[in-house]
């Protein structure tokens, strides 16, 4: 059960991390990643809050596999991340790669941390 | 001849096709990656092996097919909403290792946190180019080759499908 619930929330979390990324980047109309970053940055907060609140509320294990693994797991992407940074260094483009590698890994992990003491809040 | 209808059935709209494309393998880069993490048994606070693994293996595979597909293969539709978007893109995971490296600073293991992240960082990008060399056959794009697109990037949602940002390529 477990499994099919992974299954089905990996492929709901990808269609989703597509129609957020399309969203925003076509908004932006930038040549930096920033769908990807809203993305992963959101996805980080959202599995810190989902884990903390597991910690602090019994919730049950496999409920935090099928959401966290699962769903926000496949939502966030770090395949992307990385090429698109070699993708932005091929074309020259060295202080917008710099510049999303220092802001996703700073700001994410900062992400992580909000979302894990919002999570043990309640 | 008979039996082409599925090449181009109207009756599905491309977007729809694509979307199932990226929901189908994201399902099962998902699966793959919780294989990995239920082979490579954590362990409470070390290194995350398992989620590097993934995270460095889905960056070869991804520089390697979106430059096939790009640079070296007739044009295709929906390997890359499959393989790229929805395997790759699902099978990697930027928020498990935000959390890992949070929760291995909040134990005392600050150090480990931060040789994961670099680590991660360093190997995935190097992962990313050799897959994009092993496509290439060659560490360097050809010159005056097409810059590779954002994998993402696969065009508008809704109407006409196309390439955005990939000039260089006449239909």
């Amino acid at each position: 059960m477990i499994v099919a619930g992974v299954a089905v929330a990996g492929g709901l979390g990808a269609v989703l991390r597509y129609l957020v990324d399309h969203l925003v980047q076509r908004h932006v109309g930038s040549d930096a990643p920033l769908g990807i970053l809203v993305v992963n940055l959101s996805g980080s907060l959202v599995l810190g809050v989902l884990v903390g609140s597991a910690a602090h509320q019994g919730v049950s294990p496999a409920w935090l596999t099928v959401a966290g693994t699962g769903l926000i797991g496949a939502y966030t992407t770090f395949s992307t991340f990385t090429f698109d940074t070699v993708r932005l260094a091929e074309d020259g483009q060295w202080k917008v790669a710099a510049a999303t590698v220092v802001t996703s890994l700073a700001l994410g992990v900062g992400a992580a941390a909000a979302g894990l003491a919002l999570g043990s809040l309640t | 001849m008979a039996g082409d209808r599925s090449a181009d059935s109207p009756s599905i709209p491309e977007p729809v096709v694509r979307v199932a494309a990226i929901a189908a393998g994201g399902s099962l880069g998902t699966l793959a990656r919780y294989g990995v993490e239920r082979a490579i048994a954590p362990s409470e606070l070390g290194f995350p092996w398992s989620t590097f693994t993934v995270n460095v293996v889905g960056s070869f595979v991804l520089g390697m097919v979106v430059t096939l597909v790009v640079e070296r293969w007739p044009p295709t539709r929906f390997v890359r909403p499959f393989a790229a978007i929805g395997f790759c893109g699902g099978f990697t995971t930027f928020s498990t290792m935000m959390v890992e490296a949070d929760q291995l600073g909040r134990h005392g293991r600050a150090g480990t946190a931060a040789v994961y992240l670099v680590a991660s960082l360093i190997a995935g990008v190097a992962a990313a180019a050799l897959g994009m060399a092993a496509a290439r056959g060659r560490l360097l794009p050809r010159p005056g080759a097409p810059s590779l697109p954002d994998p993402d990037d696969i065009g508008p949602l809704a109407g006409a499908s196309g390439r955005r940002r990939h000039p260089g390529r006449a239909r």
